[in-house]
């Protein structure tokens, strides 16, 4: 195959059928889209590679700056800071989810020895409840003989959650991008979800949530989580703020071991931020499965079994003496 | 005379006595608060939008918080005022993005290895930052099924493009906040030649509608050139229709939009059947009471 | 009525009046307004602070509010039995025992909506039911059943009651000025004219009828508050029968304490005899033997097959940590009362009384026991938790807020029964007349 039909757009600024092209490609497919607005860079306005211009929330004023052949261009002031600001989503967009998009997970069961940065990077970035935790770190020993090993859980994301079955107000939902999440403006605190999901998942609100200022005078969202609000649950959301921005979860960046892997299924790929893998490969090469298949909840959690282990079981029982007993602030 | 500096030196002494403590303590304060940790990453992207992050926080215990609000000037090759590229102020982050100002053209155009330089105050914290410039580009190929992808690193230097040799990249296709490697190492280092050669074991990957997914090839925080990142569409995917339709079905799970139309019709004829008997017997009771007020 | 004389109509007129509180009445109102009180603060404290002041927490996410749920849903059963299906089934001796039943449904239904709303962490937000409701989750259903039940019992209590406010009205003199307002209000209209008893008897009819369904959906769809879940003890499809045949007993169970407490407060022994109590000792071995039938069902099954989901729930409640509450509430609940009441010496009103609490009580703990163990047993381990959440022993708001609910039941029943005749005047009147013309 010739590499004409790839176009790298850099080369060919001055050509508006491929930049119209490549734009309408992103807004179908969902890809990044890095390469519509990277041509739009050499026409003059201009992307953080890493969030495609059509995601930002665009300020409309420009600033000149210099490339690096030396050309003068100009791109949008949004652009100005680390990560441009994403526009503001109404509840509508956040329960609709993202576009093109089926996130999942895998977690590799022979790579955990309970280290826990995940739970504490989740723990600090979501502000949960002190003694409460989003994700946990079991440990498992599935039969009398059989060998023990950690396992970190998340919310499963099921594609048939009991948890959105028994919701009365559609407090918490199912996105088309797959990710279940919960409109603390809606929850009436029931607890129905809580009892309905057999993962034990779910975290409630018991008394106004410890909140940092800054935190606690945001305007609340579904995609963030926060703030938190009292009397409502909780739970791992996958970070769609995060993902959003074309990021990688909080657990997925803070586990040092490359323990957990996130993705979209849609692409075929998961990746920890250091390696990325295809999916299905992965999931057929090392026997992925999912937590109680039986039940069909259709999770969106994978497991990859403890073969090969990276640690013994045993150096990850320190930690587990760490667990925080303090929760009552009554 | 004699006395009087005798004095003096005795009171210096006393004094320092008395500092000796303070000083003490101050440096302890100073490092239960933490080591100040300011690092800076260049960014170059398709050859041709550039800019520098500066990443501001505190070291305290084997733990990094950000720095926010911190204000610094970073400086092109001289920390004179001609040379600024920019005053920045970290975000909540402990970061800041600046862009290289069309004043510096002339200073930039002037050399192929420029010098960044951080000044917080009047003090110079970083002065070695050295950027060399840098071209990656992509090509590809592809014979007798075997779709190849070359990716070139170019240095500028001594005012010509030469192979830049021993960069390390990733080279693949572009993913959800990843880079899949388009063969079977994660990574690949440039030749003499400065050309890295993959031949991509990724078959039938998805890609857009059209088949069509992004390349990518990528340098992290490489010693000379810092962050490089360049991309190129290919038409090497399957074309992939995302399916939505498990969204757009009516199931237990779904919104109260999408109620599965048995159990829509189960509860609205219980409902109806139930109360509207209900009614009925409101309308009796209500007869019942005319009878009683008409003698 | 029975097999005693007859009792001439004004007699019954007098015996039967509401009649006011004596010290015992005034006491007993006072310790009930009381506990409602120190219920209604613990709620404050309870808004106020969060629900941090119960000791539920994240495993056992519902405690004793939802157990005293079940339970008052499952008294409040016994309006359907013994107004609609024994007068259905043309049973006649029940006669007396209809207002009591009903008013006890009625009331117990007010509590169960009432606890449902101090269980949920946002209560302010209870209209989102209404302005978000998703007919798929069965909260919605048990909202709508539960309104409708409530309402069908509120009719069929009005409805008989038309009678005797009329003869409160021509009592006049025997009530207070402000009660005989409220008797002019609700039936003023009621000239006992025929055609008027004939739309009556119809509606109380279909009533009778429409209230059958909605009963046994109410305890259905409450059961299935727990059977829609996977997890242990819950899991179950004989839920929704288990649920209601226990409901039976324990409505049945309630009114006989009440019978026994009307006759004895209110001296109404010539209206509620000892055959009433014969009758009603029956009828509880029968719901002792059918509940016993469902819950050796519920129990027997799963632990022949001891699935590994269900093992440590099933040894916690036979022999572990909640195996005394377990078996207390089955000796209690069921086994005793039907040695007794198969003895005819049993079925006489003080031992009737005593089981009948027992009933109760063994209830109210059978409940407990369903709700809670199964929380401490999910499917995956405890862990990363502190240790408060791995066990659950309610705290004093919750059993102020449990006791204060009790009390209201009861207060709203004594309540009813000073402002109306807890026994249907015109009703016994008629029987009485048909008995004696049939004789």
């Amino acid at each position: 195959m010739s590499c004409n039909c790839g176009e790298n757009k850099c080369s060919n600024p001055d050509n508006p059928e491929v930049n119209g092209n490549s734009r309408r490609d992103f807004l179908m497919t969902g890809l990044t889209g890095l390469a519509a607005t990277v041509a739009l860079a050499g026409c003059g306005t201009g992307p953080n590679p890493f969030i495609p211009e059509e995601k930002v929330a665009l300020t409309g004023g420009k600033v000149k700056l210099l490339s690096v052949n030396g050309e003068i261009i100009e791109i949008d002031k949004a652009f100005l800071k680390p990560v441009p600001d994403m526009p503001h989503l109404s509840n509508a967009e956040e329960r609709h989810g993202i576009a093109g998009k089926k996130f999942v997970m895998v977690i590799d069961l022979a790579r955990c020895k309970n280290l826990r940065k995940c739970q504490s990077a989740c723990n600090h970035m979501h502000q949960v409840h002190p003694g409460q935790n989003w994700i946990k770190v079991l440990g498992m020993e599935d039969a009398d003989h059989a060998a023990p090993y950690w396992q970190p859980t998340t919310c499963m994301h099921c594609d048939e959650p009991p948890c959105v079955k028994v919701c009365p107000v559609d407090a918490t939902f199912k996105r088309q991008d797959g990710i279940v999440l919960i409109d603390s403006d809606r929850c009436v605190g029931c607890r129905f979800c809580m009892a309905a999901c057999p993962y034990s998942t779910r975290v409630f609100n018991w008394e106004e949530p410890v909140l940092t200022e800054e935190v606690a005078e945001q305007k609340y969202s579904c995609e963030s989580s926060m703030p938190q609000k009292k009397g409502t649950v909780g739970k791992c959301d996958f970070c769609p703020d995060m993902t959003r921005k074309g990021e990688l979860p909080h657990c997925v960046s803070a586990c040092p071991n490359g323990v957990f892997m996130f993705g979209d299924l849609n692409q075929d790929t998961v990746s920890n931020g250091a390696e990325t893998f295809r999916f299905s490969e992965l999931i057929k090469d090392k026997a992925g499965y999912r937590l109680m298949e039986d039940l069909g909840t259709k999770p969106s959690v994978y497991y990859l079994p403890p073969v090969n282990r990276n640690f013994p079981y045993e150096n990850g029982l320190e930690n587990s003496k760490t667990d925080d007993n303090s929760y009552h602030t009554k | 005379m004699k006395i009087i500096k005798q004095n003096i030196l005795s009171l210096l002494f006393v004094f320092t006595f008395l500092l000796l403590p303070v000083i003490k303590i101050m440096a302890q304060e100073d490092t239960a608060a933490g080591t100040p940790v300011v690092k800076l990453h260049y960014y170059n992207n398709n050859n041709s939008i550039q800019y520098v992050i500066l990443e501001s926080s505190l070291k305290k215990n084997k733990v990094f918080t950000p720095q926010k609000n911190k204000s610094y000037a970073l400086f092109l090759d001289q920390s004179t005022p001609e040379n600024l590229i920019g005053n920045i102020l970290t975000d909540n982050e402990g970061k800041a993005k600046v862009f290289v100002p069309p004043s510096l053209k002339a200073a930039w155009d002037a050399a192929g290895t420029h010098n960044f330089i951080v000044k917080e105050g009047e003090e110079e914290i970083i002065s070695d930052y050295a950027i060399t410039k840098s071209m990656l580009t992509i090509d590809t190929a592809s014979e007798d099924g075997v779709r190849t992808i070359t990716v070139t690193a170019m240095k500028w230097e001594k005012n010509k493009w030469i192979p830049a040799s021993d960069v390390e990249m990733k080279i693949g296709i572009e993913r959800q906040a990843s880079i899949l490697s388009a063969g079977t190492t994660e990574t690949y280092t440039t030749d003499s030649a400065g050309k890295a050669t993959v031949e991509l074991k990724r078959d039938s990957l998805p890609g857009d509608v059209n088949g069509n997914y992004t390349l990518a090839a990528r340098v992290e925080d490489n010693d000379l050139f810092g962050n490089i990142l360049v991309e190129k569409n290919v038409p090497w995917g399957v074309p992939t229709t995302i399916d939505t339709n498990f969204f757009n079905i009516r199931a237990l799970w779904t919104t109260r939009f999408k109620t599965p139309y048995w159990l829509l019709f189960m509860a609205y004829s219980i409902v109806i059947g139930i109360w509207g008997t209900l009614i009925y017997l409101i309308v009796q009771m209500v007869k019942i009471a005319k009878m009683g007020k008409t003698p | 009525m029975g097999n005693s004389a007859i009792i001439p109509a004004d007699q019954i007129t007098r015996d039967l009046l509401p009649q006011k509180f004596g010290t015992r009445g005034v006491i007993w109102t006072t310790i009930l307004i009381l506990t409602c009180m120190l219920g209604a603060f613990a709620y404050y404290r309870q808004l106020r602070y969060g629900l941090v002041v119960t000791n539920m927490r994240d495993y056992v996410s519902w405690g004793i509010y939802i157990s005293n749920f079940v339970f008052f849903v499952a008294i409040s059963l016994v309006g359907s039995l013994i107004t609609a299906i024994l007068r259905l089934a043309n049973v006649h001796w029940s006669t007396p025992l209809t207002r009591i039943a009903e008013i006890i449904a009625v009331s117990a239904i007010v509590f169960a909506a009432l606890i449902i709303i101090v269980d949920m962490g946002r209560p302010e937000r209870f209209l989102n039911l209404a302005l978000h409701g998703r007919i798929q989750s069965p909260i919605m259903w048990d909202v709508i059943v539960i309104s409708t039940y409530f309402f069908i019992s509120l009719l069929l209590l009005y409805f008989p009651l038309l009678p005797d406010l009329k003869i409160m009205i021509e009592n006049k003199e025997k009530t207070s000025k402000w009660l005989y307002k409220l008797y002019r209000f609700q039936g003023s209209f009621w000239k006992g004219t025929k055609e008027q008893f004939r739309l009556s008897d119809k509606a109380i009819n279909i009533l009778c009828i429409l209230i059958i369904p909605v009963a046994f959906s109410i305890h259905t769809v409450t059961s299935w508050l727990f059977a829609t879940t996977y997890r242990p003890g819950w899991d179950s499809t004989n839920f929704g029968a288990y649920f209601i045949s226990g409901a039976f007993l324990v409505g049945s169970g309630a009114v006989v304490v009440a019978m026994y407490v009307f006759r004895s407060a209110y001296k109404l022994e010539k209206y509620i005899t000892e055959l009433h109590f014969d009758r009603m000792g029956k009828v509880v071995v029968m719901l002792s033997l059918l509940y016993l039938y469902f819950n050796i069902n519920e129990y027997l099954i799963p632990a022949f097959k001891m699935k590994k989901s269900e093992e440590l729930h099933l040894e916690e409640l036979f022999t572990g940590e909640y195996s005394k509450m377990f078996w207390f509430a089955i000796m209690v609940g069921m086994i005793i009362p039907i040695f007794v009441l198969i003895f005819k010496a049993g079925r006489k009103p003080l031992p009737m009384f005593i089981i009948g609490s027992m009933v109760v009580v063994g209830a109210w703990f059978k409940r407990y026991l369903i709700v809670t163990p199964t929380l401490l047993h999910p499917f995956l381990p405890m862990t990363n938790v502190p240790e408060s959440f791995k066990h659950y022993f309610p705290s004093w708001e919750e059993w102020a807020i449990a006791a204060g609910s009790m009390a209201g039941v009861l207060l709203v029943i004594t309540f009813f029964a000073r402002i109306y005749p807890i026994i249907p005047i015109q009703e016994t009147i008629t029987e009485q007349t048909e008995h004696h013309e049939n004789n």
